[in-house]
C-alpha cells in the first residue's frame, strides 16, 4: 500500500486533523451503553462469591423470586452453556463450584436497580469453603489443588494451544531455536534471574455494560461497550448454537477498552436473563468494584531468564520460562502466553533460544487481553535482565543493547528475517538516549543533586510488538457515495478513543483526493450493516483497516470512472479527478461532478446509467503462518513496531521516594498519520505504563480475597502524576505494506516504561528491583538490602503487606458490596 | 444508595439538637457526605435518618478574634479553610494540612468537623488541630462541653461523642495564633490518596509540637516540646506515641522509619 | 420528598427518594446523561457538576440536598449550539479520546479558571487532580486549559529523527 509520497504532496496524512467524533463527546450528547434506556428495560444485578474456592452447596432464590418487580432469577444450574475464546472452560454462572473471589453465582433482573439489588441481597448461598490455590508457582506443584480437574474434557483450539490435563496448566507454548545447551557451554558468562509482575486492572472510565433483548424466534439484539462486535456475535452464537444472522451486536460510543472489552463478558449472562424475563431488554452495568473482580484483569507473571553471553557481549543463548498466572479461567490468557512466547526475548537477536511459556490456573479473578498482550509484563523481565547482564559483564547497558538489538538481516525467535523496512529499534534507542543525556549528568543535574540531596538516575528500555492475531485475520471497508458527492465509510473497527475514526477518514480523504469535510466515518458499530472486522485489538487497526479503506477508495474510483467514461465519451485511462469532478486529462472542461454520478446518472434525455457508487475493499493479513507447536517457528507477525523509553528519575537515597523528571519515548511508526492523535496515544500509553510501574497491582490475602477492589487502594495516575517533561519522538522507516507506510503503535507506548524506570532507579541509588510495581517502600527495601515485600499475595507477616489482625479486620461482604 | 433512610434538614440548631435527642443512635449527621455517603453506599452504616446539618447559617462561620482565637463552624469545608485570609495569615498550618486532603471536588464538600468526627487514623486535619491545641465544642439538647482535640479520639473511628451529641465547633486558642508549621504526607502517588503516614511539626509560641497520622489507632501528638530539644529526644518522643501496622498500603517497618525521617526533616525545616 | 432544583437555568420540580444520589437524579430523572458515573464513590471525578457554584462529585451528594439549589452540568456548557471557548480548546488540542471523563474534566477546568484565571501547569494539575483520565495521559488536556487562559506556547507535537 505504501506509495513513495513526498510529504509535501500529502493533504491530510501527516497532519494533525481535528478529531471527527468530538462534538458529541464535548457536549455530553455522545451515547454510551451506560446512558441507554429502552422501553420496558429491566435492570440486572449479580450475586458474587465472597470466596476464592468453594463448593456451592445450595442456592436459595425463593425470597428473591417473590420480591415484587423481580422478573428473572438465574443460578448456575439453570444454564447449560459454556464459554471460552480458546478453551471452553467457563460457565455463564458458577455451577457446582466457585473458582475466584467475585465470581458470579446468581443473577437477577428486575424493574428497577433498587429492586434488583434488594433481590440479590435476598439470595442465600450456602458454600463449603475449600482451600484455594493462589500462587501460580504453587499451582504447578504436583500435589496442588486443581482449579479445573476436568481440563482434559474441554473443547479447545488445537492448532494453537496445548493444555495439560490433570494439571493447572491451561496452555504450554514452546519455542526451540538452535541449541541452547551448546550455547550456554560456549558462553563466557551465564546470568539467570527471575522477575515478577502482579495482576492489574484496565480501568476503563466506563465500566463494562451490556443491554440484551432476546426476542421472539431467538432473534437477539446486544448493545455492548465492546471492542469487537463481530467477536461478541461469533462467540455468542457458538455458545448458544444460533446462526450468525440471528444475533445483532450494536456498539455506540465506548468509554475506553484497553483490551478489557476485547472479548465477550457480560453479554451471555444478560441474554439469559432477558430470555428468562420473556424477552424484555435487560441492562447490566458493572460497578467499579465489580470491574475489579467480577470482570477480568491482566494476568500476573513470573519470568525466569537465563542468558549466555560471549566475551564480546553478544548473546549466544537464552532460556526463557514464563509462568503466567491466569486466574480461574483461560479467557485470553492462553493466547497472551502464546504471543508472548514468540516475542519473549524482546527486540534482540538470540541465535539459540528456548522458550517454555505456561498459562497457569489459580483461584483468582482471571486475566484477559490487556494493552500490550503480555508485552508490558514480560518486557519488565527482559529489560531488567539486559541491564543485569550488561552490568555483570562490565559493559555499558546501551552498548550491550546496541550490540544485540535486531537489525536488518537478524533472525527473530520464530525464524523471521528482519529487513530494512521492518523498523529500527536502535534508532529509537539512540533518540531517547540523546534526549535524556544518558550515561552522564549535566552540570545542572549535578548541582541539583547537591542542592536537594536526591540522586538523579537515567535508564533506557527497548520494546517490540507485532499484532497477536490469527494468521488469516481480515477486515473490510465499504465506502458509499452520497448524493452530494460526500462519502460515508463503514468499517467494523471500533472507536474506543484511539482515534481510528479520524485517522481512517484522513486516509480515505487522501486516497480519494476529497476534502476531509466530505468524508464521514461512522462511529457507531452494527454487525448487521458494518463489514466484518476481526477485533479492535493488537495495534492492527490502522494498518489493516487503513489498507482496506485504500482498496475501497480505489474500487469506488474505478466504478466512478466507469460511469464517467460513458458520460464524457472518453477512455477510462484518460480520466482524472479532484474533490469535485471527474474530468478528461487533456480536455479539462470535459468533466462531470461527482454528485451527478453518485447515485446514478441521468442523460439529458432522461436515460439513466450507473447507480449508487459504492467501493468495497477487503484486506487479509498476507504471508503469515501458524507457529509449529514444538519449535515455535513460523511467521506470526504482520508488522513489528519497535520503540524505546528513556527516563530520568530523582530518588531520595534515604527514604526511597522518587519522582520521574523526564520521559522520552520513541517509536518507529513507519509514517505518522496524525501527529496530535499519535502524541495522545503515546502520552496516554506511557502514563498508563507509569501507573503499572509505580502503583498498580492487585493485593490478596491468603484466603484469596481481593483486598483492594476499589480506587481507595487500587490507584491509577492522576494529572499530578505526570513527569515534569515528556518528549515524544518518531522514526519513520516506511512499512511498505502499510497505508502510506504506516504501522500500528496503539499498545506500544505502555511497554517497557516500567523497566526504563527500574533501570533509572538502579542507576540513581543502586536499588536492584526484580518485581513490580515499584513503590517507594520497594526502593527503600532494595536500597537497604531488606527483604522485599509480597506485592500480591500476602503469605507471612514477616516482611509482607499482610494486615495486622488487631488493627484491620477483613469482612468479605463489605469488600464485595455493592 | 441501597439503604433507605429519611432525610431532614433543620434550619435551627436547637431543632437539630432536639432531633438528635429523639432519634439518637439511628441518625447520622450529613455535612459534606464524603465519609457518610461512602459508608452508606458500602453498607457499613445503615442510618434510619440522615440529618443535613448545612442549612443552619452559623454552621458555615469562620470567626477569627484577637482574644478568643479562631472558631470553625461545623459545616465549614476544607476549601473554605483554604480560601480564608485570616487562616492564611495566622493559622497557616490548617491550610497546609487542608491542602493535601483528597481532591478539589472533595474539598468543596468535606468539612473540618466531619474529618475529625469520622476519626480515621489517617485524618489530614487532625495533625494541624493537635499541633494548634484545638478544642472541640460538643453540644446536646441538654448540655454543652469542650474537649481538647487530643482527648477527642478514643480509637479507630471512635470518639468521645455520645449518640445525642454533635460537634458544633472547633476552636483554636489565641496562644496558637501565628504558629508556623509544616506537614508532610506520604502517599502512593502524587495525586489524591489517603495518607500512608502524615507528620506535622509546628512551632507554637516558644515550643514545638509534633503530630502524626496513620501510624496509630488515632492521630497522635506530643505535648509541648522545648524549642531546643535534640533530634533524638524528639524522635524518641514521637516513636513512643506510634504503633504502626502493616496493611495493603505499607508495612509497619516503613511506616515507623518514615515517621522518624519526616519528623527529623520537618524539625530541621521548622527550626531554620 | 419533593424537591425544586434549577439545572442549567431550567427549574424542575420532582419527587425523589431520599437516598437517591444527585448523579442518578440528573441522569435518570432529568435525562441529562452527559454527566457520567465512573466509580460511584467520589474518587474519579467523572460525575463532577457545579452545585450552588462549586464543583462536587455528584455521586456523593444526595438529590435532596440540592433542594432549592442550582446545578450546572456539561449540557449547559455550550450555548445556542455553539461550543464554549473551553470546549473549543479541548477540541483543538486533542484533549478528548474516549470522551467518558470529558464532561467532568470540563466542569473542573471551568471551576479552576474561575478561581485562578491564569493557572500555571502545576495549578492546572492540582485543579484536575480529582478527574481521572485513562486515555489521554492528561498532557493535551493541560494544554487546552493553558490555551484558554493565555498560557500556552505552541510546540511541535512530535520530534522526528
Amino acid at each position: 500500500m505504501y506509495e513513495n509520497n513526498d510529504p509535501r504532496t500529502l493533504a491530510y496524512v501527516g497532519k494533525s486533523v481535528l478529531r471527527k467524533d468530538t462534538s458529541e463527546k464535548l457536549t455530553g450528547t455522545a451515547t454510551y451503553v451506560s446512558d441507554m434506556v429502552l422501553p420496558g428495560m429491566l435492570y440486572a444485578q449479580v450475586k458474587k462469591s465472597p470466596h476464592a474456592r468453594a463448593r456451592i452447596v445450595k442456592v436459595d432464590i425463593s425470597k428473591a423470586k417473590a420480591l415484587a418487580g423481580v422478573r428473572a432469577v438465574l443460578t448456575g444450574d439453570d444454564l447449560d452453556y459454556r464459554i471460552g475464546l480458546y478453551i471452553v472452560d467457563k460457565n455463564i454462572l458458577a455451577k457446582g463450584e466457585v473458582r475466584h473471589y467475585g465470581e458470579a453465582v446468581a443473577a437477577v433482573a428486575a424493574t428497577s436497580l433498587e429492586i434488583a439489588r434488594k433481590a440479590v441481597d435476598l439470595i442465600d448461598v450456602e458454600y463449603e469453603v475449600m482451600q484455594p490455590v493462589l500462587n501460580h508457582m504453587d499451582a504447578l506443584k504436583t500435589d496442588a489443588v486443581l482449579v479445573h480437574p476436568d481440563l482434559g474434557s474441554y473443547e479447545f483450539i488445537e492448532a494453537a494451544f496445548t493444555p495439560v490435563p490433570k494439571t493447572n496448566i491451561a496452555n504450554w507454548t514452546k519455542l526451540r531455536k538452535g541449541d541452547v545447551e551448546a550455547g550456554f557451554a560456549e558462553a563466557a558468562y551465564v546470568v539467570e534471574r527471575e522477575y515478577d509482575n502482579p495482576s492489574v486492572q484496565h480501568v476503563p472510565m466506563e465500566t463494562h455494560v451490556a443491554i440484551v433483548r432476546w426476542g421472539a424466534r431467538d432473534k437477539v439484539t446486544i448493545w455492548s461497550s465492546a471492542q469487537s462486535p463481530f467477536t461478541v456475535r461469533n462467540l455468542f452464537c457458538h455458545t448458544f448454537a444460533l446462526p450468525l444472522g440471528n444475533v445483532r451486536v450494536i456498539v455506540p460510543a465506548v468509554g475506553g477498552g484497553f483490551g478489557g472489552k476485547a472479548g465477550i463478558h457480560l453479554e451471555p449472562l444478560v441474554a439469559c436473563l432477558s430470555k428468562k424475563a420473556g424477552g424484555l431488554p435487560v441492562k447490566l452495568q458493572a460497578s467499579r468494584e465489580e470491574e475489579f473482580s467480577l470482570l477480568p484483569c491482566r494476568s500476573a507473571l513470573t519470568y525466569r531468564i537465563k542468558t549466555g553471553v560471549a566475551e564480546d557481549g553478544r548473546i549466544i543463548a537464552q532460556k526463557m520460562e514464563m509462568f503466567w498466572d491466569a486466574g480461574a479461567y483461560a479467557d485470553y490468557a492462553v493466547n497472551v502466553t502464546r504471543a508472548s512466547g514468540y516475542s519473549a526475548s524482546g527486540p534482540y537477536e538470540i541465535p539459540n533460544a528456548w522458550v517454555d511459556a505456561y498459562t497457569v490456573y489459580t483461584n483468582k479473578p482471571y486475566g484477559t487481553a490487556y494493552r500490550g498482550f503480555g508485552h508490558v509484563e514480560f518486557h519488565w523481565g527482559v529489560e531488567r535482565h539486559m541491564e543485569l547482564v550488561a552490568r555483570t559483564i562490565g559493559m555499558d547497558p546501551l552498548e550491550f543493547r546496541r550490540r544485540n538489538a535486531l537489525h536488518p538481516g537478524s533472525i527473530t525467535l520464530t525464524g523471521e528475517k528482519i529487513t530494512s523496512h521492518t523498523g529500527d529499534v536502535v534508532a529509537c534507542m539512540e533518540a531517547v538516549a540523546r534526549s535524556i543525556g544518558y550515561g552522564k549528568l549535566t552540570a545542572a543535574e549535578k548541582n541539583r543533586e547537591l542542592a536537594t540531596g536526591r540522586k538523579i538516575g537515567k535508564g533506557i528500555a527497548l520494546l517490540q510488538k507485532a499484532p497477536a492475531m490469527p494468521s488469516n485475520t481480515a477486515t473490510a471497508a465499504v465506502i458509499k457515495m452520497n448524493g452530494d458527492g460526500s462519502v460515508t465509510v463503514n468499517i467494523g473497527l471500533t472507536e474506543i478513543g484511539q482515534g481510528s475514526t479520524t485517522a481512517l477518514a484522513q486516509i480515505v480523504a487522501e486516497r480519494l483526493g476529497f476534502d476531509i469535510g466530505k468524508v464521514h466515518v461512522m462511529v457507531d458499530k452494527d454487525t448487521e450493516s458494518d463489514p466484518y472486522d476481526w477485533q479492535t485489538v493488537a495495534s492492527k487497526g490502522l494498518i489493516m483497516s487503513g489498507n482496506a479503506c485504500i482498496l475501497a477508495c480505489e474500487d469506488l474510483l474505478r466504478r466512478g470512472y466507469a460511469v464517467a467514461s460513458h458520460v464524457l465519451k472518453a477512455c477510462v485511462e484518460d480520466l482524472a479527478h479532484d474533490g469535485e469532478n471527474v474530468y478528461v486529462r487533456h480536455d479539462t472542461e470535459n468533466c462531470i461532478p461527482w454528485r451527478s454520478i453518485a447515485i446514478g446518472y441521468a442523460y439529458p434525455d432522461g436515460k439513466g446509467i450507473g447507480g449508487p457508487l459504492i467501493g468495497v475493499g477487503s484486506y487479509i493479513a498476507q504471508g503469515l503462518s501458524n507457529l509449529d507447536k514444538e519449535t515455535g517457528q513460523g511467521k506470526p507477525a504482520l508488522d513489528w513496531t519497535f520503540g524505546a523509553h528513556g527516563i530520568i528519575c530523582e530518588v531520595d537515597p534515604v527514604t526511597g521516594e522518587y519522582a520521574v523528571r523526564k520521559v522520552a519515548s520513541a517509536f518507529d511508526v513507519g509514517k505518522v498519520v496524525n501527529p496530535a492523535l499519535l502524541r495522545g496515544q503515546i502520552v496516554g500509553g506511557m502514563i498508563q505504563g507509569l501507573g503499572t510501574a509505580t502503583c498498580e497491582g492487585y493485593i490478596y490475602d491468603d484466603a484469596g480475597h481481593l483486598l483492594n477492589p476499589s480506587f481507595t487502594d487500587n490507584k491509577i495516575p492522576t494529572a499530578r502524576d505526570l513527569p515534569m517533561e515528556i518528549e515524544t519522538i518518531v522514526v519513520e522507516n516506511s512499512q511498505i505494506d502499510g497505508p502510506y507506510g504506516a504501522r500500528g503503535v496503539a499498545e506500544h507506548p505502555m511497554i517497557s516504561v516500567a523497566p526504563a524506570l527500574g533501570n533509572a532507579i538502579q542507576s540513581a541509588v543502586d536499588a536492584d528491583l526484580a518485581h513490580m510495581p515499584i513503590r517507594f517502600e520497594d526502593v527503600w527495601r532494595a536500597m537497604h538490602d531488606k527483604h522485599p515485600i509480597d506485592n500480591w499475595i500476602t503469605k507471612t507477616p514477616a516482611g509482607s503487606c499482610r494486615s495486622d489482625p488487631a488493627a484491620r479486620i477483613h469482612t468479605p461482604d463489605a469488600a464485595i458490596s455493592p | 444508595m441501597r439503604h433507605q433512610f429519611s432525610y431532614t434538614a433543620p434550619t435551627e440548631l436547637t431543632d437539630l439538637l432536639t432531633l438528635l435527642e429523639t432519634v439518637g443512635p439511628g441518625a447520622r449527621l450529613l455535612a459534606g457526605g464524603t465519609d457518610l455517603l461512602v459508608n452508606i453506599r458500602n453498607g457499613l452504616v445503615k442510618p434510619n435518618t440522615v440529618v443535613d446539618v448545612k442549612r443552619i447559617p452559623e454552621a458555615h462561620a469562620i470567626m477569627s478574634d484577637n482574644t478568643k482565637g479562631l472558631r470553625i463552624g461545623w459545616a465549614v469545608t476544607i476549601n473554605d479553610i483554604l480560601r480564608n485570609s485570616d487562616i492564611a495569615s495566622s493559622y497557616q498550618l490548617l491550610q497546609t494540612c487542608a491542602h493535601d486532603l483528597a481532591s478539589y471536588q472533595v474539598r468543596n464538600r468535606a468539612t473540618v468537623v466531619g474529618n475529625i468526627v469520622n476519626a480515621s487514623p489517617c485524618s489530614d486535619m487532625a495533625p494541624a488541630l493537635l499541633c494548634l491545641d484545638a478544642s472541640v465544642e460538643i453540644a446536646s439538647s441538654k448540655a454543652y462541653r469542650t474537649v481538647p482535640v487530643r482527648q477527642f479520639f478514643t480509637g479507630v473511628k471512635r470518639t468521645v461523642l455520645k449518640p445525642d451529641e454533635m460537634v458544633i465547633g472547633i476552636t483554636i486558642p489565641i496562644q496558637s495564633k501565628g504558629a508556623k508549621g509544616k506537614y508532610r504526607k506520604l502517599k502512593r502517588i502524587q495525586g489524591h490518596d489517603l495518607g500512608i503516614i502524615g507528620v506535622a511539626v509546628a512551632r507554637v509560641g516558644d515550643s514545638l509540637r509534633i503530630a502524626v497520622s496513620s501510624a496509630a489507632p488515632t492521630p497522635v501528638a506530643t505535648g509541648a516540646l522545648p524549642l531546643d530539644i535534640t533530634d533524638s529526644e524528639a524522635l524518641a518522643a514521637v516513636d513512643a506515641l506510634i504503633s504502626p501496622i502493616s496493611d495493603v498500603r505499607c508495612t509497619k517497618e516503613y511506616r515507623r522509619f518514615m515517621v522518624s525521617e519526616f519528623t527529623r526533616r520537618l524539625l530541621a525545616e521548622v527550626r531554620s | 420528598m419533593r424537591i425544586n432544583v434549577t439545572v442549567n437555568g431550567i427549574a424542575y420540580e420532582k419527587d425523589v427518594a431520599e437516598n437517591r444520589t444527585l448523579l442518578r437524579f440528573l441522569r435518570e430523572d432529568l435525562g441529562l446523561t452527559g454527566t457520567k458515573e465512573g466509580c460511584g464513590a467520589g474518587e474519579c471525578g467523572a460525575c463532577t457538576v457545579f452545585f450552588n457554584g462549586k464543583t462536587v462529585n455528584s455521586c456523593m451528594v444526595l438529590a435532596v440536598e440540592a433542594n432549592e439549589g442550582t446545578i450546572e452540568t456539561i449540557e449547559g456548557e455550550s450555548s445556542g449550539g455553539m461550543l464554549s471557548r473551553l470546549q473549543e480548546a479541548f477540541d483543538r488540542h486533542h484533549a478528548v479520546q474516549c470522551g467518558f471523563c470529558t464532561a467532568g474534566m470540563i466542569m473542573s477546568a471551568r471551576e479552576l479558571i474561575h478561581h485562578t484565571p491564569h493557572p500555571t501547569v502545576d495549578q492546572i494539575k492540582e485543579g484536575l487532580e480529582g478527574n481521572f483520565c485513562r486515555c489521554t495521559g492528561y498532557e493535551q488536556i493541560i494544554e487546552a486549559v493553558l490555551d484558554v487562559t493565555g498560557g500556552y506556547t505552541a510546540k511541535e507535537e512530535l520530534i522526528h529523527v
